[in-house]
């Protein structure tokens, strides 16, 4: 029999791959449904044990900033895209809940819905032309960003100009204030678990490999046939949603929204959780997150040299770990787990090789 | 036309300043592919130092300004020294978007929070190098400080210009720039190159603030606003070119006024930057820079 002939008939026999079938096998992907749920469930566990005190509150606001870089690690840290423009999409998030629940009379879930469709436009509409612009130029298109639409918020009455808008009400109203705080809490710990599993979720896809090679490589994306627009526009669009989700967390954790969420340090603070946790790990972003804002608001002294602080660990993480906490906990750990490793492989060797030696004795002494 | 004139004065002023911190990142970038952020914090450590060296400790002008710019040399070789250099000589390449803009990010966190600890937050501004009333020529008005600012600008623009086009030691500078690997293997030490611009920057921009303070004041704060708009006036020269980094500062800073006198005085810095976003969005061709330069 010749071996094409083999062939044919091999693949004659072969159960035909379908494409529901592929679709099937990629489903099969627990990782990111269950890190999900385990986020929601271990956060709602969390603020339901804090029982709406004050470290409840930090933590909630913490939540805020966790839904707004699980978003950056896709975009900063996954697709290398260079946007600053994440606090000004937090500011449309908690402006757009603040405006439309004082003004407009509508309900947390309205107003969350609408948000989310705001955002989604407003960042199709600036993506579409931002993301024309290559690497730096769109840095620095975005760096613009925060400086005139802070300015734009603090000098229209409309929105509250430098006081902001006061009322903004819990996602989840409840009989007293720890109540709502908590049923808040449970909510934004909620969203942050959707937010997680839909990142993981396109990192871990054919989507999440075609932004890894473009992020090694434009050329390389463009050589494999990645839509290089198309997707630089998917993850702004995408990081810009999440960004405005996180602001409407705060605003409902807070109860008001000021002009510093648009401004500069709105954004340096969301670099330096992004950057000191692990710009490449979701759930070093989000511990990041929540550390960093109990840190900055519950401790007299980080909270008074919060920049001198910021800075020497910003330097030192780069230095050391360029990839943070998260970089170098996987390094201790990888090396951790590959002793580990190395010593079962010895162990189960010498335990091979005395049963060896004692059947063969045992051989040796039948014969 | 005095109004015009007056607006000019102001606009050319306030653009020597976006210039000149353009032009010390646009140089630096050029060889070694790092922005500056921290340029502004030099130039407030420049300010404020030497005020407070004067008016506080009552050292002669001259010497507090040598003192100054010493310290901030100081503080800019240590910097290299401690971090750049472990960064980037002892680790090359592979650095992408941390190596561009997070190392001296870190740096003027650092220097915002020192300065606020050791100086406090109120305004400061060092004496006046000219004293005396504004030059007037006809309605036409010029703050002797402004006078200063502009020609140190137009200098110090013209001379890193000719710096890197002219002598041998400027383009040994830009080849570090152009590929690290390939500048060492023809015997250019890269790393002294990116540690004398960046001390040499780090100087200047110092004496820039020790200058503009007396039209302008310095808090620890002041430093980011000034680093952002030297980014934005040198990616109007791609980052590289610091002659041209000079110009569009100039035409930023004439822009502003312009804005400010005949539309807002409210909204002028809103458009400013408003119209600044529109020209690098719609097009980013004005800005020189390839699609891979991060």
């Amino acid at each position: 029999m010749t071996e094409p002939a083999a062939t044919a008939r091999e693949s004659a026999e072969a159960p035909a791959v379908t494409p529901q079938a592929v679709r099937r096998i990629r489903r099969r992907d627990p990782v990111p449904v269950a890190t999900a749920a385990g986020v929601a469930i271990v956060g709602s566990l969390v603020l339901a044990a804090m029982n709406g005190s004050y470290l409840g509150l930090t933590i909630t606001t913490g939540v805020g900033y966790a839904v707004v870089t699980v978003g950056m690690v896709l975009q900063l840290g996954y697709s290398r895209q260079l946007a600053f423009s994440q606090s000004v999409f937090m500011g449309v998030g908690a402006y757009g809940t603040g405006v439309l629940e004082t003004k407009y009379n509508f309900n947390s879930a309205e107003s969350l819905l609408a948000v989310i469709a705001i955002a989604a436009l407003a960042a199709f509409l600036v993506g579409v032309v931002v993301t024309r612009a290559p690497g730096l130029a769109l840095a620095l298109a975005t760096l613009l960003l925060p400086l005139f639409i802070y300015q734009l918020a603090t000098f229209s009455s409309w929105l509250g100009s430098f006081s902001g808008i006061d009322g903004v009400l819990p996602f989840w109203n409840g009989p007293t204030y720890e109540s709502a705080l908590v049923r808040s809490g449970i909510v934004s710990v909620v969203l942050l678990g959707l937010a997680t599993g839909v990142v993981l979720r396109v990192m871990r896809s054919g989507v999440g490999f075609q932004l890894m090679a473009m992020a090694e490589d434009e050329r390389l994306g463009e050589s494999i046939g990645v839509s290089l627009r198309q997707r630089r526009l998917e993850v702004f669009v995408f990081g810009s949603v999440l960004a405005a989700v996180g602001g409407a967390v705060l605003a409902s954790a807070q109860g008001l929204v000021t002009p510093t969420v648009l401004g500069e340090s709105a954004e340096i603070t969301l670099l330096i959780m992004v950057f000191v946790s692990g710009r490449k790990s979701v759930i070093a972003t989000i511990l990041g997150a929540i550390v960093i804002e109990y840190l900055t608001t519950s401790t007299a002294f980080i909270s008074t040299n919060l920049g001198i602080i910021e800075g020497i660990v910003l330097l030192l993480v780069l230095l050391v770990e360029p990839d943070g906490v998260a970089g170098a906990v996987d390094r201790v750990l990888g090396r951790r787990t590959d002793r580990w490793a190395g010593n079962l492989r010895s162990w189960g060797a010498a335990r091979l090789r005395a049963g060896a030696d004692t059947g063969g004795e045992t051989g040796g002494g039948a014969a | 036309m005095s109004e015009f004139l007056n607006l000019l004065a102001a606009g050319l002023t306030s653009g020597a300043i976006y210039g000149i911190f353009g032009a010390c990142l646009a140089v630096w970038f050029r060889v070694c592919n790092i922005l500056n952020l921290a340029v502004g914090d030099f130039a407030m450590l420049g300010a404020i130092g030497t005020a407070e060296l004067v008016q506080s400790d009552h050292v002669p002008f001259p010497a507090a300004v040598a003192a100054d710019l010493a310290a901030v040399g100081l503080v800019a070789w240590l910097f290299d020294r401690g971090v750049l250099h472990f960064a980037f000589d002892r680790r090359p390449g592979g650095h992408g978007i941390v190596g561009v803009f997070f190392y001296t990010f870190g740096l003027s966190l650092v220097i915002e929070g020192v300065a606020q600890t050791v100086f406090g937050t109120d305004v400061h501004g060092a004496p006046a190098i000219w004293p005396g009333p504004a030059i007037a020529i006809a309605d036409f008005h010029v703050q002797r400080a402004g006078i200063l600012v502009i020609a140190l600008a137009v200098a110090s623009g013209l001379v890193l210009w000719a710096y890197l086009r002219f002598t041998v030691s400027g383009r040994a500078a830009s080849a570090c720039g152009e590929s690290v690997l390939g500048s060492r293997i023809v015997g250019i030490d890269s790393a002294l190159f990116r540690r004398r611009i960046f001390v040499a920057t780090a100087v200047l921009a110092a004496l820039f603030g020790v200058v503009e303070s007396p039209l302008t004041g310095f808090t620890y704060l002041s430093g980011p606003t000034i680093s952002l708009i030297g980014v934005v006036a040198a990616g109007f020269a791609a980052f590289r070119k610091p002659g041209r980094a000079v110009v569009a500062g100039l035409a930023i800073g004439v822009a502003e006024a312009m804005l400010g006198g005949y539309v807002s005085t409210s909204y002028n810095d809103v458009l400013l930057y408003a119209i600044l976003f529109g020209i690098i969005i719609l097009r980013p061709e004005v800005l020189g820079l390839s699609a891979t330069a991060a």
